[in-house]
């Protein structure tokens, strides 16, 4: 052995990349400083899915857009169709027809069902609880059939939600469907409380805690910041669409760990079930978009501004759009929440936490790299 | 409805900011109130905001008016008291960009969001302490959402060949 070989606390430290090539995190990184097997400090490293929508959809106009910000989030495209759409009938001022904002509200929570499907599964998986996993992504693809049926498109419905109200109406025999589904959605859920024996609590049980004023601070938003105890839901407190007029509870926690951001996602799906319910019950008759509205009306939109904020299944989804007068919007702002959950909450979250509870913490924030990137 | 009595809550916000400050305020609809402000106000009213319970930065944004040769830089604040949103505007010249970070004000949140218009915009913030670049690699060229950066002369000319027969249809197609 070398006897200069000093072994001070510095030398000991080494760094471990989390991603980008690793089934993990998905196209993100997070660069970890490592003592052992405690993380020292972590560093996120954005950018492998950087597309550049804001500057794209300069370029476009609004039935373009419609269709491109289906890819804004891989996992929930429809939330974003919803944002854009209610971004141009706000900027347009139109009156969207009641029973395509009826649509409008089924399609969104269904999507927000799939992707905390999607997010109980990567939990699963990052734990080593393959049974959730594959359960998980089982019982998506019933969802998935729904939108297939619905939309043309099972993961992707091209711009389903467009500015005006919705392409197509829903099929004759689709609320019957919607609800037969449902059910199969609360077998899940009762299959998944009854899991809650096993690895799954041993893995996530405070682990990853987050402080309500440290997640203010750090802007965290939607269901990690309800995790972490404040009431607070963009769908009661900035109310779009009907969501006023529905029946529905905010799911809150205290302790603001990987656990409770896991009850969390079980509750919302529970509301989210009830939602659609009460939206298929109440659905009037009549038109599913703007009359004169085709797919070659020119749409010019106006000079003016509009921020539109809604709560997509991650946090807060938001859009800032800019009209001139022009065919295209001149500016357009995408606000995502896998931004501020993804960098200064999960460096957060990492620092000093032991190494084999970085999958469990990461994917307890329900992330998702596209959203981050834009 | 009264006008007044519907938007009471909109109301209340603007009497507190105006009582302390010089500003253009409008209201746009419910939940929604826009205030412009000239640049060296910037953070002593952002601080004030905070105060009153402006205490979530949903997002910080740049709009290119490229005629005017100014950068709109507009802060969109959430309340969540009095659940409104409120929205700073503020113009500063387009050739040399440079504001007050308000980092002090609303901390990590405004941290990242600077630093991704620093990295888009080229807008320089003052005392923000970490401007290193989120999304491109090795960048050098303008920053790329500025209105006078042209993406497809430059996916052109970066990625495409013009000796390469297979790819002459991109050099001739209309930007």
């Amino acid at each position: 052995m070398n006897p200069n070989y000093n072994t001070t606390e510095r030398e000991l430290e080494y760094s471990l990349p989390f991603g980008p090539a690793h089934p993990g995190p998905g196209n993100f990184a997070v660069k970890l400083r490592l003592d052992g097997e405690k993380v020292v400090s972590a560093k996120a490293d954005p950018g492998y899915l950087h597309r550049g929508f804001e500057k794209l959809m300069e370029y476009r106009t609004p039935i373009q857009n419609a269709v491109l910000s289906d890819r804004i989030c891989v996992f929930e495209p429809l939330n974003w169709n919803l944002v854009h759409a209610q971004a141009v009938d706000e900027l347009m001022d139109w009156n969207v027809p009641e029973r395509a904002k009826y649509i409008r509200v089924v399609m969104v929570e269904l999507s927000r069902i799939q992707s905390h499907i999607i997010w109980y599964g990567s939990m699963s998986k990052a734990i080593g609880f393959d049974t959730g996993f594959k359960l998980a992504f089982g019982y998506r693809d019933y969802i998935l059939d729904l939108f297939e049926n619905i939309t043309g498109g099972r993961v992707y419905p091209a711009g389903y939600i467009c500015p005006g109200g919705v392409r197509k109406d829903l099929g004759k025999n689709m609320p019957e469907k919607i609800r037969k589904t449902l059910n199969k959605i609360n077998d899940m859920l009762s299959k998944f409380e009854k899991f809650d024996n096993l690895s799954i609590l041993v893995r996530t049980k405070g682990v990853g805690i987050l402080p309500l004023k440290k997640a203010i601070q750090l802007g965290a938003t939607g269901p990690v910041l309800r995790a972490s105890g404040l009431k607070t839901d963009i769908r009661k407190d900035d109310p779009y669409e009907i969501y006023s007029k529905l029946d529905f509870d905010i799911p809150t926690e205290k302790l603001g760990d990987s656990y409770s951001r896991l009850l969390i996602l079980r509750r919302e799906v529970r509301e989210s079930i009830k939602i659609i319910n009460q939206a298929l019950n109440n659905m009037p008759k009549g038109n599913v978009i703007i009359p004169s509205l085709n797919s070659g009306t020119h749409i010019n939109l106006p000079k003016g501004e509009v921020y539109v904020r809604n709560e997509c299944s991650r946090g807060e989804g938001a859009m800032y759009m800019v009209g001139d007068g022009t065919e295209k919007p001149y500016r357009c702002k995408i606000r995502g929440p896998s931004l501020l959950h993804q960098i200064p909450v999960l460096e957060y979250l990492l620092k000093g936490s032991q190494i084999a509870d970085v999958p469990a913490i990461y994917w307890s924030l329900n992330p998702c790299p596209a959203d981050m990137d834009r | 409805m009264n006008k007044y009595l519907e938007y009471q809550k909109e109301n209340r916000i603007i009497r507190k900011i105006s009582s302390k400050f010089k500003v253009e305020v409008s209201i746009q609809r419910k939940r929604r109130v826009w205030v412009a402000v000239s640049k060296k106000d910037l953070v002593e009213i952002s601080n004030f905001i905070k105060g009153i319970g402006f205490k979530h930065l949903s997002a910080i944004s740049v709009t290119d008016l490229i005629k005017e040769k100014n950068y709109e830089l507009t802060y969109h604040v959430w309340s969540y008291q009095d659940n409104t949103l409120l929205t700073i505007k503020t113009r500063i010249n387009r050739d040399k960009p440079t504001i007050d970070s308000v980092v002090s004000i609303w901390e990590d949140n405004a941290q990242i969001h600077e630093r991704e218009l620093h990295e888009l915009f080229g807008v320089e913030f003052k005392n923000n302490p970490n401007l290193t670049p989120l999304f491109l690699e090795d960048w050098n060229n303008t920053p790329p959402f500025r209105k006078d950066f042209n993406w497809r002369d430059y996916v052109r000319d970066e990625f495409y060949n013009k000796e390469n027969k297979r790819e002459e249809p991109y050099w001739d197609a209309p930007l």
